[in-house]
């Protein structure tokens, strides 16, 4: 079947069955996982699926229904289920579909390759990948490596005139490993996820990475109850940060939900924090041609040195806002409506290594792992559990585990006073490390 | 129109009303009308695949060796309305429906799914699934006959019979009770979901099992606002029982609750940081539980030899006042099963009592590895997932101690009301929790409320250090996630008190 084709007759057949303006949203994937343990395969799990969407418009309402059962009759009956949802919600002036047809070109985002590769290749991948890292004599149990892979294609038209599709595909490895002396027991997890195969790490990398997380931490020990200097790691820095993006989600904004409501174009952090959103960095994880509701991606600076440069939109919040949308509709599959989300997030890199970063700290922690929500968007608290390293005279002393770090949103963004140069591009939320000089911790 | 119900042996009728304190009655007979009407919705054969195929399905899947196979099969119809700022934004209409093949041979699983429930391609995932048994011993499967037993979801009103006004209906009452509570709750958002959920199960040991399983699930989140501080907070409600729930438990009294805590929390100041002692309210709190100590009592890591509480069976693992339950036959509540995703019965499983740890929560598979008992804890998410060890609805048991007195007798610490969630490491038992409303204790006596308190500490750590445990059990929904999965549980303790937890905060 044409999928293309499908999806705007559907669109047709929507208007028939009496929607004033439609969206069809067709998604079909694949998935493989293998998971390896003690040299042995665990499971091996495949398959492939495919679903469809519908978002209908009647009379200003808006109604939603989706199947994974794409016979004519089950569509059929889908799509009046749309249209007898719309009629039961509330005219919105700002229940519109984009009609921008433009298509952002974006290389990198498909690998035949990966399928290509034979499934015992990718096994033994995973048995090797378990093997070099059960291999350092601290390490004493296995969690299990895996290797995933998945590839998809979407579909979207509308009948505003939008019909566009792209392919994409994705492949990890990962291992996980477990460190035990006496009654302590410290897990480390390490993986590399890509969109072309070739680009995955080597397997020796991974696996080093993981056993030294599991190892470094320890017999760790407890400091006290204090205010210190905290500086993040990579790894670490998006928890904290994920609430200044659900802050600057423009249907929040609006709802006067969010911390960041009224600092458009205000100072609210350190001049050393820069955020940009790209949807059009090749090979990137969060890349793709066109957003969850047809609108072609770009790159957007949301702040700058400091400074509030921009909401997410889709094009239902921004109608109501009055503005444009930014590209940042986001889907969580055919199952659901287009929300609001962001692409490749990544922070503005400062002059700094890690090394330096660290050099340059009397005492503080250095953080490897946090737990919790980061910071709450709607009042801009933050609290969470912390891992890490202790650092004294500028140099690493000891690990610590079981602390807590706190302090307000405007508090530790005003307080980064130092931005590393070691940022990894290929995550979809890129950070190098950066300092806050002061937060309190929470220990003994 | 109710429907008539069955009677249900008295010692059953008991033990039920003695657990949730509930009136109840099981009507099983009605699941099966409910089913019929899934293939007629959706068009496709679905559920109704004959039982002589699922058996060819099984056979074809234990040609190449393997020890044990199963098909599952699911259809789901869904429907979810979102009403926020006092518009009804979006009404959702779902059909999910497919079928998975499993096949075990020792440590072994192999596993395939697909969207379209027909032979060919049943048959085609039972050759994929199989791929992981090649080169073992073949058993023969046992042709599969069908299972029955009393459901213990009852339902009087069919979701299928409820007309979309009625939901709509529930939806404004509870938006008009949030807003109307309080002029500084500037915001509420009420969430309607419903879900039938058909499941026929075969596997290769013979078991044919099929039923149905509804869900209601209703979320109000209010936002309270005074200019100054903002608190938004949310209030659920969920039980796999029909349209009736709201008669337990009325939308006004849930949009209340959610209303009352956004604008208790207005005032709240700073929490503090470090370690303290903790009293925690009955209720949705055995998250805390649910997290440091389920998830690390659920079997499969102890089969892998990693968990926290490997090897500690007969063990005394906390005070003696810990009593410790999950329990997936509590009348309609949110984590009742009947059956888990395998088809072994769900049971009242007792994990640890009075401080010594019995067992663990098992699926098949986990089971078989620990030459252990199944508990009915196998679960799986959708038809796309296999199924791993998931808890059900989890409680601490009642003990002596009165609430009242637990807190006079606290000098000083956190009194935490709700939480929002948490997390465990199940190898290390290092867990986390955010709370959402907490006071402080002074003299015994619940003070300021506080904001952006986190809780952490050790599962052992938590349990050796529970030194009071109240007499007034209550239980809360939630959604549980493991393994990229997500799981209908509820979590339930009475008030206790913990003894030293590291709480963080940003106050000295």
């Amino acid at each position: 079947m044409d999928y293309k084709e499908l999806t705007v007759q559907l669109v047709n057949r929507c208007l028939r069955q009496g929607a004033d303006a439609a969206e069809v949203y067709l998604q079909t994937g694949r998935n493989l996982s293998v998971r390896v343990r003690n040299a042995d395969i665990e499971t091996i799990q495949e398959a492939s699926s495919s679903g469809i969407g519908f978002r209908v418009m009647v009379d200003g309402k808006m109604g939603f229904s989706h199947s994974n059962d794409l016979s004519r009759s089950a569509l059929d009956n889908t799509i009046s289920r749309a249209i007898a949802f719309a009629r039961l919600t509330t005219p919105d002036d700002s229940n519109v579909l984009p009609s921008d047809t433009g298509f952002t070109d974006v290389e990198g985002l498909y690998d035949p390759e990966i399928a290509r590769v034979s499934m015992d290749r990718k096994i033994d991948m995973a048995l090797a990948l378990e093997e070099m890292a059960m291999k350092d004599p601290k390490i004493t149990h296995s969690s299990g490596a895996s290797w995933g892979e998945r590839e998809g294609e979407v579909f979207i038209a509308n009948s505003n005139g939008i019909s566009k599709t792209y392919k994409s595909s994705m492949c990890s490895v990962g291992v996980g490993v477990v460190a035990q002396k006496e009654d302590q027991r410290r897990t480390g997890f390490e993986s590399s996820s890509r969109r072309f195969f070739a680009d995955l790490e080597p397997l020796e990398e991974i696996a080093e990475s993981a056993a030294q997380k599991a190892w470094e931490l320890l017999d760790p020990r407890m400091v006290s109850t204090q205010r210190t200097a905290v500086i993040f790691d990579p790894s670490v820095a998006a928890s904290l940060l994920r609430g200044v993006i659900v802050a600057i989600n423009g249907e929040r904004v609006l709802q006067g939900a969010s911390f960041l409501q009224e600092s458009m174009n205000q100072q609210f952090a350190s001049p050393l924090l820069t955020i940009t959103d790209d949807g059009t960095v090749p090979k990137g994880s969060g890349s793709s041609p066109f957003d969850g509701e047809g609108v072609p991606t770009r790159k957007r600076v949301l702040v700058e040195n400091g400074v509030l440069r921009g909401f997410l939109y889709n094009t239902q919040v921004a109608a109501r806002a009055g503005t444009e949308s930014t590209g940042n509709a986001s889907r969580g599959g055919y199952t659901s409506l287009p929300g609001i989300g962001t692409h490749n997030l990544y922070l503005g890199t400062g002059d700094h290594s890690q090394e330096d970063i660290i050099a340059a700290t009397n005492r503080g922690l250095l953080l490897k792992g946090v737990t919790g929500y980061g910071i709450n968007p709607v009042n801009g608290n933050f609290s969470g559990g912390a891992t890490g390293f202790w650092i004294e005279n500028g140099r690493i002393a000891y690990p610590v585990e079981g602390l807590t770090i706190a302090g307000s949103a405007s508090q530790i963004l005003n307080g980064i006073d130092m931005m590393g140069n070691d940022i990894d591009m290929n995550r979809a939320f890129a950070s190098p490390t950066f300092r806050v000089a002061e937060m309190q911790i929470g220990g003994a | 129109m109710k429907k008539p119900v069955r009677t249900i042996p008295r010692r059953k009728f008991l033990e039920m009303s003695m657990k949730g304190g509930l009136l109840v009655a099981a009507t099983p007979a009605l699941m099966n009308q409910l089913i019929s009407c899934s293939p007629a919705v959706n068009g496709g054969p679905g559920l109704d695949t004959d039982k002589s195929v699922l058996d060819k399905v099984i056979a074809k899947a234990l040609a190449q060796g393997g020890e044990f196979a199963d098909v599952y099969l699911e259809n789901r119809i869904s429907r979810q309305i979102i009403m926020e700022e006092s518009l009804f934004r979006s009404g959702l209409y779902g059909i999910r429906q497919g079928a998975g093949v499993r096949v075990v041979v020792g440590d072994k699983t192999g596993f395939a799914y697909t969207d379209e429930i027909t032979e060919e391609n049943l048959m085609r995932a039972a050759e994929v699934a199989s791929y992981i048994a090649r080169n073992t011993d073949t058993i023969t499967p046992v042709n599969i006959a069908g299972a029955e037993r009393e459901s213990f979801i009852t339902v009087e009103q069919p979701l299928n019979q409820i007309a979309d006004e009625r939901r709509i209906e529930i939806m404004e009452r509870a938006n008009q009770a949030a807003m109307d509570y309080d002029p500084r709750i500037r915001m509420a958002k009420i969430d309607y979901y419903d879900q039938t959920r058909g499941r026929v199960i075969a596997n290769s040991e013979g078991l044919y099992l099929r039923d149905e399983l509804p869900l209601m699930f209703f979320i109000v989140e209010t936002m309270g606002d005074d200019g100054t501080n903002r608190h938004m907070s949310r209030e659920r409600i969920s039980e796999h029982a029909g349209f009736e729930m709201f008669e337990r438990n009325t939308p006004e009294s849930v949009a209340r609750r959610a209303a009352r805590e956004s604008i208790a929390m207005l005032g709240a100041e700073d929490a503090p940081a470090g370690m303290m002692d903790v009293v925690m309210e009955n209720g949705w709190g055995g998250v805390l539980i649910h997290e440091a100590v389920g998830h690390p009592l659920e079997a499969d890591n102890i089969a892998r030899g990693i968990g926290a509480f490997t090897g500690k069976v007969g063990q005394k693992v906390a005070t003696e006042h810990f009593t410790m339950v999950d329990d997936g036959t509590i009348p309609h509540m949110r984590g009742t099963i009947n059956y888990d995703d395998e088809g072994t019965q769900a049971q009242r499983n007792v994990l640890i009592e009075n401080g010594v740890l019995l067992g663990y929560m098992t699926d098949i598979l986990s089971a078989n590895q620990l030459d252990m008992k199944r508990t009915g804890n196998g679960r799986r998410e959708t038809f796309r997932h296999i199924p791993i060890p998931r808890m059900t609805n989890t409680f601490i048991e009642n003990g002596n101690d009165k609430p009242a007195d637990i807190l006079a007798s606290t000098k000083s610490g956190l009194y935490v009301q709700s939480l929002s969630g948490g997390s465990v490491n199940p190898v290390t038992g290092v867990f986390n929790f955010t709370c959402r409303e907490a006071y402080l204790i002074e003299n015994g006596k619940k003070t300021t409320p506080v904001k952006g308190a986190t809780l952490i500490g050790s599962c052992m750590g938590v349990i050796s250090n529970i030194d009071a445990v109240g007499d007034d059990l209550d239980f809360g929904p939630g959604i549980c996630g493991k393994g990229g999965q997500s799981a209908e549980v509820t979590a339930g303790q009475p008030t206790l008190r913990i003894r030293g937890i590291n709480v963080g905060g940003s106050r000295v």
